[in-house]
């Protein structure tokens, strides 16, 4: 007797173990992007990365709307003031920011290396006499004192003409100094994080900081409003619809699932003891997870717990066996064969979540396995352990086994179902594949709306359409970008787009500052010209003696590169424009008003250089999918093989392989079938869950043609199995009503997919053939 | 994001020209002027500029400045279209053409082969001074005294008004306005800027001169 308490005591050693280990290197992750795939190409992978921490990520838009057009723009201005300071924030723009001084003087020095109007004869007698000439004009206008500070140092117009080159960005009209939206509805501004978009917390802090800083300085009176957008704000917002949709629905499913147990086995025993396996597999799931991966997702935890809800089922094929004549372990040893080979093909479709290469995927499956492995081994040795002596649930009647047994007969629907489906696949005009990534955000249409009628307004790029182009060094790059332009602006010109952004705008490379300071004069030569020019227009003696200092010292000036911006706010755009990735060096240039798609292409494709790519990120990221669906296809392929065989081995026949098999082979069409019909397409998230539908509709199977001797004894199994059946329908069933679509896709396919197969299995089942 | 020229501030020169329209409105407040001079108020000055306000008035305008040893001399018309569209156009030594119409600023010049609008909003200083000169044609005497500290000097027929920008952004720019006339005749526009540069604008009208 003693000996056989050892696995309890074993099992509580490992348990409070693993709730130690779980009290305190338990790391539960929020942030999405660590759900995120790596890509399977280059690109991919860039994208991905971009995507992380890139600065598009980090920029939240923002509206304030519902109030005078002033008031509007009292509260743009404070708000901003407010949030400048924020150790949180980066930037706050509202269109009354100009450059500080510091990085206005640092450009103002540096103007001989950035301007491109710069040319061959810019310092010659002639040019100087136009430039000195339109000087004397911007001073009689009514621009006179703004350029007026600079005209002594500088007469050629090179600093003024910089500013000018870089703000091609169209900017929002303004009222009382800052943006607003062209009908004056709405105050607009973007505010930079210094946390990553997909950091949902921290971006939520920020969030919420915004929100309460406007509401202390709105009036209470007053009707304006603050909106939010961005990719920042979409995190968070997913986050929480997942976390409140887990709450609910994990809720509701232990409550449905807990009142189906009590009204079948009316038993408070039975459901304590239930609890012992489902707990342990949870537990063994979170440190499994936690160990490999550093961090437990907040979705894995949430959803892995309800997919766990599965190994209940074992304890309910035991209970449901418990006779009073024989003990618990005799029992658990009896059913303990075909359980072990349910168990064994389940795992095997679970692991292939592991192989997926899609980190939120892999984080389930290890969950699941692990959990599901410990379920199975408390079932098998701690629970008959823990049983009362004598303890059976509940009486089943042997009529439900010959109930169930007259099913066969009934074999034809079966075949009939079949033919349905395939005409409902035949017929159906709802695409197979899911190829659209956008359908699976759970965000709402109007969210969506919102941010793309912002961008508008703000004239932020909206991130679809990009050029990359690679480098094996910044000067390389650089070049490239600058060969690039020319070639850009036509496209410009012939309207296939509207606008780009490219780094060579902002930093020349080594060689054309190089070119640059070829073209500045020795001082002798420019004093020269310089007094040529000057003769006859009424400019003060001398004026211009800081213009030939300080072309005497742009001479002698090193040349520029990333680091002489760093910390500025052309520091900051270069950032997002080049940044080295494995070993290379990457520019990013976005394109704005891509009318052209295709001709873009072609275009892009005949420069010849193939490290220049056109990327289209909506394509790429739908490409990014598809290939995680078809390396999916080819694990669930792959799992069906491993499955197949350890069902041979552990039936010991391959004619016995049939009947187990061809009822979930059924029930995966008229799944597919159903879905289609429905007007859902199959994404990745599909597939997976059909993984989860093999390896329920096997145990089904499994048991249905499990070899029994008695009438009571099969009548046992049956009502075991509707049980399992139902806690699992009950379960998924309502997960296909949560609004999350990629829930909804693995709700509505495992449900259906248990249904069908228990339904298939049962009407399928050869019991004539086994009785003998 | 990088802010560029559009944040650098007003093309204030257009003073001048904007408080053609702002004086030649109705004013119902009173200023400090009328307790110094009690003979000619700036309500007065208002009125009478309404009453003999012409079209077009021919300018000279001259523009003094630290980096100048001669001052820079431009002739053209000022011209004024009720309710808000004003204009300035310049004939010599080149020709140019500013035009504010609502909120838009256009700015046309034959030499620089040129045309450009711009958003009053992108200009804050300039701003102020559109609106004294609408709240003036509204009526609205209360929004001018926003924009501006008015001070009346001398008699009926040798007057100046001093206004001086109550707005930061504009006081950074522009010291204030000097405006000289007699009766309901402005002879000359001085506008001061803030760092000792100056524009005068002299008004010859048919009676004026």
């Amino acid at each position: 007797m003693r000996a056989s308490r050892w696995p309890v005591f074993i099992w509580s050693i490992c348990f409070v173990g693993a709730l130690w280990l779980a009290a305190t290197e338990l790391s539960i992750h929020s942030d999405l992007s660590d759900l995120l795939p790596e890509g399977t190409t280059n690109t991919q992978r860039l994208l991905l990365t971009q995507v992380r921490s890139g600065l598009a990520g980090r920029l939240i838009l923002v509206a304030i709307e519902g109030a005078e057009p002033d008031e509007l723009a009292r509260l743009s201005r404070d708000l901003s003031k407010r949030l400048q300071g924020d150790a949180q924030i980066d930037f706050v723009g509202n269109g009354a920011q100009g450059l500080p001084s510091d990085e206005q003087e640092l450009l103002f020095r540096l103007r001989y290396f950035l301007s491109s109007t710069l040319q061959v004869d810019t310092f010659s007698v002639d040019s100087l006499r136009g430039a000195l000439e339109k000087r004397l004009d911007d001073l009689r206008s009514p621009f006179g004192l703004l350029i007026k500070e600079y005209i002594p140092s500088d007469p050629t117009g090179e600093f003024l003409g910089i500013l000018q080159s870089w703000s091609e960005w169209e900017a929002p009209t303004k009222h009382r100094e800052v943006w607003m939206s062209a009908d004056l509805q709405r105050a607009l501004l973007v505010v930079q994080t210094k946390a990553a978009g997909f950091d949902a917390e921290p971006q939520a802090a920020i969030q919420q900081h915004i929100q309460a800083v406007f509401q202390r300085l709105r009036e209470d009176s007053s009707s304006a409003r603050l909106l939010l957008s961005g990719p920042g704000v979409f995190a968070v917002e997913i986050q929480q619809t997942i976390e409140q949709e887990i709450w609910w629905l994990s809720v509701t499913a232990s409550l449905l699932v807990v009142v189906f147990l009590c009204v079948t086995y009316r038993s408070v025993t039975l459901m304590v003891l239930s609890l012992i396996p489902l707990t342990s597999g949870i537990l063994a799931g979170l440190v499994a997870v936690n160990s490999w991966f550093g961090f437990v997702h907040g979705i894995t935890l949430g959803f892995g717990i309800t997919l766990l809800g599965v190994v209940d089922d074992y304890p309910i094929h035991l209970f449901s066996h418990l006779t009073r004549k024989e003990s618990a372990q005799t029992t658990m040893r009896a059913i303990w064969p075909t359980m072990r080979l349910g168990i064994v093909t389940t795992a095997i479709g679970f692991s292939s979540l592991l192989l997926a290469g899609f980190p939120a995927l892999a984080q389930l499956g290890l969950f699941a396995v692990a959990g599901l492995g410990t379920a199975a081994v408390v079932t098998r040795w701690v629970l008959p352990v823990c049983i009362p002596a004598g303890f059976v649930p509940r009486d089943i009647s042997p009529d439900l086994g010959r109930l169930v047994g007259g099913l066969p007969k009934a074999k034809i629907v079966v075949p009939v179902a079949v033919i349905l489906a395939t005409i409902v696949l035949i017929w159906s005009d709802t695409p197979l594949w899911q190829e659209d990534l956008e359908s699976l955000s759970p965000l709402s249409a109007d969210k969506k709306e919102l941010d793309q009628h912002l961008r508008q307004e703000l004239g932020a790029p909206d991130v679809r359409d990009l050029l990359v182009v690679e480098g094996t060094s910044v000067e390389a790059l650089l070049m490239k970008a600058e060969a690039m332009m020319p070639r850009l602006e036509q496209l410009r010109e012939g309207r296939v787009l509207s606008g780009y952004d490219i780094v060579s705008r902002y930093l020349p490379s080594h060689h054309m500052q190089q070119d640059r300071l070829k073209v500045l004069p020795e001082r002798e030569v420019l004093e020269r010209n310089l007094a040529v020019a000057q003769k006859g227009l009424p400019f003060m003696p001398g004026l211009f003696a800081p213009f030939v200092t300080a072309v005497a010292e742009a001479r002698s000036l090193p040349f520029i590169d990333r680091d002489t911006f760093r910390g500025t706010t052309l520091g900051m755009k270069l950032e997002s424009l080049l940044f080295s990735h494995q070993d290379e060096w990457l520019a990013i240039v976005p394109l704005r008003g891509v009318l052209d798609r295709t001709q873009l292409a072609t275009a892009a494709a005949s420069w010849g250089d193939t490290s220049v790519s056109y990327v289209d990120l909506k394509e790429e990221s739908n490409r990014l999918m598809r290939a995680y669906r078809n390396r999916m296809m080819q694990l669930v392929g792959w799992g069906t093989i491993a499955i197949t065989v350890s069902l041979a081995v552990g039936l010991g026949s391959i004619t016995r392989l049939g009947p187990v098999l061809a009822p979930i082979g059924c029930a995966l069409i008229v799944v597919v079938a159903v879905l289609k019909g429905s007007g859902e397409s199959i994404s990745l998230f599909h597939v997976a869950t059909f993984l989860l539908v093999i390896g329920l509709g096997l145990d089904y199977s499994l048991f249905f043609n499990r070899r029994e001797g008695t009438e009571s004894e099969r009548a046992k199994t049956v009502f075991g199995l509707l049980v399992c059946s139902t806690t699992t329908i009950l379960v998924f069933g309502l997960l296909a009503f949560s609004k999350i679509p990629v829930l909804h896709a693995i709700g509505l396919t495992a449900a259906c997919g248990s249904l069908c197969c228990l339904l298939f299995s049962g009407l399928m089942a050869q019991r004539e053939a086994t009785d003998a | 994001m990088m802010c560029g020229i559009a944040q650098i501030s007003p093309f204030l020169l257009f003073g001048g020209l904007l408080l053609v329209g702002t004086v030649a409105a109705p004013e119902n407040a009173s200023s400090r002027g009328d307790d110094v001079t009690g003979a000619w108020t700036v309500e007065q000055v208002v009125a009478s500029l309404k009453e003999e306000r012409e079209p077009e008035v021919p300018f000279e305008e001259a523009t003094h400045s630290s980096l100048l040893s001669a001052p820079l001399i431009v002739r053209g018309i000022l011209r004024f279209t009720p309710p808000s569209r004003l204009e300035k156009e310049v004939l010599e030594p080149y020709h140019e053409r500013y035009v504010v119409e609502g909120d838009l600023v256009t700015f046309e010049s034959e030499r620089k082969r040129l045309k450009k609008s711009i958003s009053l909003g992108d200009y804050p200083g300039l701003r102020g001074f559109v609106e004294a000169f609408r709240a003036g044609f509204t009526g609205d005497a209360g929004r001018l005294m926003q924009s501006y500290d008015t001070v009346i000097e001398g008699t009926r027929l040798k007057w100046t008004l001093v206004l001086r920008p109550r707005d930061p952004a504009g006081r950074a720019m522009v010291e204030d306005l000097v405006f000289a006339g007699s009766e309901g005749r402005i002879s000359s526009i001085v506008i001061h800027a803030a760092d000792g540069d100056r524009s005068v604008m002299t008004l010859r009208r048919g009676a004026a001169k």
